[in-house]
């Protein structure tokens, strides 16, 4: 990769950044608790809290152990792809993959125990890593058609950059290719049913409408995956139609026409990230990471892309949430650790600088170390943050 | 030649028995003294206990177990996790425990090794070490479960191990931890014909064949079994009988 400066034109506004304003931003309550259940606080974008003090995701994990009807569930997933068997050897059913044990699970169980065709999906990863690309290969080989996208690397570098400077976020070109090529990809193939794994709302606490049905409507896609910033946005900031052609929204006339219909697995089956880990270990020849990802205690999860340890880490500066907690939360609610052992692995693990890739990140992106700091600087938001001699420290944690 | 043991390895969070693939997903089993006891009544020759978030804590939370497991099971029981000195050695042995496996204080501070087997021989010191693969025949140790690395090389650590005082090795794979698809052969014997020590071969075993190899290859003195106990995809005796049709000379049990 080339070190000199490609990605002109600098935007104007890069100079001196100003301080969002974060709780109006993301709608954030100033007080901040923490669930009395898992280590999840009420800063997590569109998640809400009960009068105990528990959130809505551990109450909709309780729903889904105790008050879930799985075997019906099954029944409508039959009956669901019964209505969209071909027969015919053409594709029925489109699943979003990354190689990983989600999309693995969704792609092998439709294929294997429900009899469809799908086609498997991939938007590539930013910085792919080594771990992420095998098992990619190895989901492949063990019986899948796949198409990878792989966007003009040049815009998707500048987007990244954008994005960071801009919305705090350097994972958003990723997102948008994440959420739109697969839906592309269903167009041109004729294929109505898209799978995708589960409703990350509804499991991980956020806006809960869709919590309960096994569909999701088509203009969710701007508010919870484009922070409200649709990819025409970065025209204005020296990319081309061009260079966003991969990114976008295919036309709205061209997704009703195709009849599209957007299912969550976890809708279906029970949802259960560790169970899924064993799954592929065993049917799709999956193989957790080397080393656990910075930030938390995991080896088995989000492990394709070697700088999306920086979308985790501004989630931290933003809403005090790291990786480590979020891991944590879920795995309290599916009854794998105690919130004993979780508070004590978010002490541990939270937070914890992305120092691996760090470089690699400066350089893709094309920033400074100073304007990287400006730009981390101007998310904290002072209900959540505090300088104690001379280092940023959190007001709360729950440790 | 010294009878190979066959050992049963418990991994233990808080109160439960737990299982993962390579150290890592880990599912809860259940109730650890009901396997064990399982697993004594089945003619088990050695088993293991592993407090498998001990160093996140800062301490070992087995006592209890071992107290409650040692009243009625009478082969000897190793017990590890969060093992930081002398004193918690102590209390664990009070507790019932035969021997005790040291990993993450003894790659921070190898002279515990040798304080340990001074204190109470070298029989009761178990140098744990978590290898994992980094080139051909290369490993490095990794502690905290297979979470950090320590960057020791896994063949000098074992040697160095052995001088400090260890009585015995307990080598587990983090590659084939949990797979059932063989252990790393190489590993083991690469270690094994290193120390003058016992070697425990842990992380791999699906079935007897790869049992035969990592005594015939890998030169192993004993072989833990975890995942295949505990899913009950075998039990004792058939791993025992079977091992003894192929001429491999376990612990004949008479009834």
């Amino acid at each position: 990769m080339k070190t000199e400066n490609i990605l002109t034109p600098q935007s104007e506004d890069s100079q001196a950044i100003a301080k969002h304003d974060v709780l109006n931003k993301y709608k954030l309550p100033e007080q901040v608790l923490f669930c009395k259940k898992c280590t999840m606080s009420n800063q997590r974008p569109r998640i809400s809290f009960d009068e105990h003090g528990v959130c809505s995701a551990c109450k909709f994990a309780e729903h889904k152990q105790k008050h879930t009807d799985w075997e019906e569930r099954e029944k409508e997933l039959i009956e669901l792809c019964d209505r969209h068997r071909k027969g015919n050897g053409q594709y029925d059913v489109l699943v979003p993959v990354s190689g990983g044990k989600d999309g693995g699970l969704v792609a092998h169980m439709l294929k294997y125990k429900y009899g469809m065709n799908p086609l498997t999906v991939t938007w590539s990863p930013l910085v792919p890593s080594e771990i992420g690309r095998k098992n990619l290969d190895a989901f492949v080989m063990s019986g899948f058609d796949n198409i990878l996208g792989r966007p003009n690397g040049r815009a998707t570098r500048l987007m990244t950059k954008l994005a960071f400077q801009h919305m705090g976020d350097p994972f958003q070109p990723f997102i948008y290719g994440q959420q739109n090529f697969p839906l592309k990809m269903a167009i041109e193939n004729n294929i109505s049913l898209m799978m995708y794994g589960e409703n990350g709302e509804a499991e991980y606490g956020g806006d809960m409408k869709n919590a309960y049905r096994p569909t999701r409507e088509l203009s969710d896609h701007d508010g919870h995956f484009f922070s409200g910033l649709p990819p025409e946005f970065w025209l204005d900031h020296g990319l081309s139609e061009v260079d966003l052609h991969p990114f976008k929204v295919p036309r709205f006339e061209d997704i009703m026409a195709n009849n599209t219909e957007i299912h969550y697995f976890s809708y279906y089956h029970f949802w259960d990230p560790q169970e899924n880990f064993y799954y592929c270990t065993e049917n799709t020849g999956f193989t957790p990471n080397p080393e656990r990802s910075e930030g938390t205690y995991s080896k088995y999860a989000s492990l394709d892309d070697k700088i999306d340890g920086f979308h985790y880490y501004l989630a931290y500066i933003k809403f005090g949430i790291g990786r480590a907690t979020s891991d944590t939360a879920h795995e309290i609610r599916d009854g794998k650790i105690t919130r004993e052992e979780g508070v004590a692995l978010v002490e541990k693990y939270d937070g914890e600088f992305p120092s691996k890739y760090y470089e690699l990140f400066l350089e893709y992106a094309d920033i400074t170390e100073q304007e990287f700091h400006d730009v981390i600087d101007s998310w904290r938001s002072d209900h959540l943050w505090a300088k104690e001699n001379g280092k940023w420290k959190l007001k709360h944690s729950v440790y | 030649m010294a009878n190979i043991r066959i050992i049963s390895r418990l991994d233990i969070k808080g109160p439960n028995l737990i299982k993962g693939i390579q150290l890592e997903g880990l599912r809860v089993i259940g109730d650890p003294n009901e396997y064990a006891h399982k697993y004594y009544q089945a003619g088990i020759d050695e088993i293991i206990y592993m407090d498998v978030v001990a160093s996140l804590y800062g301490r070992n939370s087995l006592e209890k177990v071992v107290q409650h497991t040692a009243q009625d099971i009478f082969v000897p029981i190793t017990v590890g996790g969060g093992i930081r000195s002398v004193d918690d050695v102590r209390r664990l042995l009070r507790a019932g425990a035969d021997k005790i496996a040291i990993n993450t204080e003894a790659t921070k501070r190898p002279e515990l090794i040798t304080e340990v087997s001074n204190t109470f021989g070298s029989q009761c010191m178990v140098l744990s070490i978590e290898a994992k693969r980094v080139e051909d025949g290369q490993w490095h140790a990794f502690t905290d479960n297979g979470r950090e690395k320590t960057g020791l090389d896994v063949v000098e650590w074992a040697l160095r191990g052995e001088e400090l005082g260890a009585g015995e090795i307990l080598l587990t794979s983090v590659d084939k931890e949990g797979m059932r698809r063989g252990f790393d052969c190489d590993l083991v014997h690469a270690v094994s014909s290193a120390v003058s020590i016992p070697v425990i071969a842990s992380g791999g075993f699906g079935k007897m064949e790869h049992f035969y190899d990592v005594i015939d290859k890998g030169l192993a003195d004993a072989v833990a079994i975890a995942d295949a106990l505990h899913y009950s995809k075998m039990e004792v005796s058939d791993i025992r009988s079977a091992a003894l049709e192929q001429k491999i000379n376990v612990r004949c049990l008479t009834k």
